[in-house]
């Protein structure tokens, strides 16, 4: 209790007088034409000792506000907990997973009645975004995947990336993201495993499809059907690896820091919230069209 | 099941994130000695590096799966 409001004013002290001197710094530098790094390295040190100031203030006032948090027991869950909705009970990675797909909507309302019905030759604002986007992943689906597969395809990726970015921002709010549970991400690699052979019977008929795994030689059939068999289980387990394990290393940090864990865990946060799903997001649509291109393919002409 | 037994299973299966690691820092380092060698194809190269990065990686992350499915069913 003492040493909190010890902490209190400390870091109160610090960050004034910090002040104070950062101001005069930058009175002494405006007077120098150009300042080497040793002449201005002062103000950043007085910059970084307001910041540090307003952080221990903050996180001893949160101490005296709610008490000293008690370091229980770490545990993380493999499966989403299950709530229960009008007597069936749901995973609480499905409820997720529809407020996230009601969110996408409302903004695809909004587009659609503000954007488009005003589109004009040269874009400007929303509509030049919009573009990048859409002109982007279908360049990018075209190019992966050979072309001539229609724009349905485009389409569909398009709104697998925005789902999964839209079940990435959750985890910004607390929330388990929907896609570090393994259902979901089966989900949307059995999705693939059926895009990959409806393409590939499209394109080469039923039996020019079991054909094709026969393709060196008979003797490799039984292991180019497990290797077929394993795509989807693949992508199901990086997808859901790589969110649980952003999600345990987030969950460590907040619960070691306790109270103190006030600016740290959101720059980790950029990291492990924004960049990793963003990559993992380029990585499965890279599969499944790289996939999609070789099952369609056509070798002999 | 002991949970000995268990908890020596878990942790050989991420043994291999060792083969991960060396992999990846072996694979950025010819990427970084390709764009060394010729700068304009900077851009390709970086996405053909960080797809080759995420498959890589997909190995250590079976490892760590199988561990995780490993500590919380068998004990």
């Amino acid at each position: 209790m003492v040493t909190n409001w010890i902490g209190l004013g400390a870091g109160l002290i610090a960050s004034i007088s910090a002040l104070f001197w950062r101001r005069a710094e930058s009175k002494r530098l405006a007077a120098i034409k150009t300042p080497t790094k040793k002449q201005a390295r002062p103000k950043k040190m007085a910059t970084a000792l307001i910041i540090l100031g307003i952080w221990v203030f903050l996180s001893e006032g949160i101490s005296l506000i709610f008490g000293a948090s008690d370091k229980g027991e770490f545990t993380v869950e493999l499966f989403a907990p299950r709530v229960s909705l009008f007597g069936l009970s749901i995973s609480s990675t499905v409820l997720v997973t529809w407020i996230a797909m009601l969110a996408l909507l409302i903004v695809a309302l909004i587009l659609r009645l503000t954007v488009i019905p005003h589109l004009r030759d040269i874009p400007s604002g929303a509509q030049n975004v919009l573009e990048i986007m859409v002109g982007g992943i279908s360049d990018y689906t075209e190019a992966t995947s050979g072309g001539g597969l229609g724009d349905n395809l485009n389409a569909y990726f398009f709104s697998v990336a925005a789902l999964m970015i839209a079940s990435a921002m959750v985890e910004l709010f607390g929330v388990r993201a929907p896609t570090a549970d393994i259902t979901m991400t089966f989900s949307l690699a059995l999705i693939t495993f059926v895009l990959i052979n409806y393409y590939g019977i499209r394109r080469k008929g039923l039996k020019g499809r079991i054909k094709s795994l026969a393709e060196p030689t008979p003797v490799v059939f039984p292991m180019r059907i497990v290797s077929d068999v394993a795509v989807p289980v693949s992508l199901a387990c990086r997808l859901f690896g790589n969110m649980l394990g952003g999600m345990i290393v987030m969950d460590l940090l907040y619960s070691s820091l306790g109270n103190f864990g006030i600016a740290i865990p959101s720059v980790a946060g950029l990291y492990f919230n924004v960049f990793h799903p963003l990559i993992q997001v380029f990585i499965f649509i890279t599969l499944s069209l790289t996939f999609i291109r070789e099952a369609a393919e056509l070798t002999e002409e | 099941m002991n949970i000995g037994y268990v908890a020596i299973g878990a942790a050989m299966c991420l043994l291999s994130c060792v083969a991960s690691g060396l992999a990846m820092g072996l694979a950025t380092g010819k990427a970084v000695e390709a764009v060394a060698r010729q700068p304009e194809a900077s851009g390709k190269i970086t996405s053909i590096l960080l797809l080759g990065l995420a498959l890589t990686e997909s190995t250590a992350i079976y490892g760590f799966v199988s561990a995780l499915i490993m500590m919380f069913t068998l004990s």
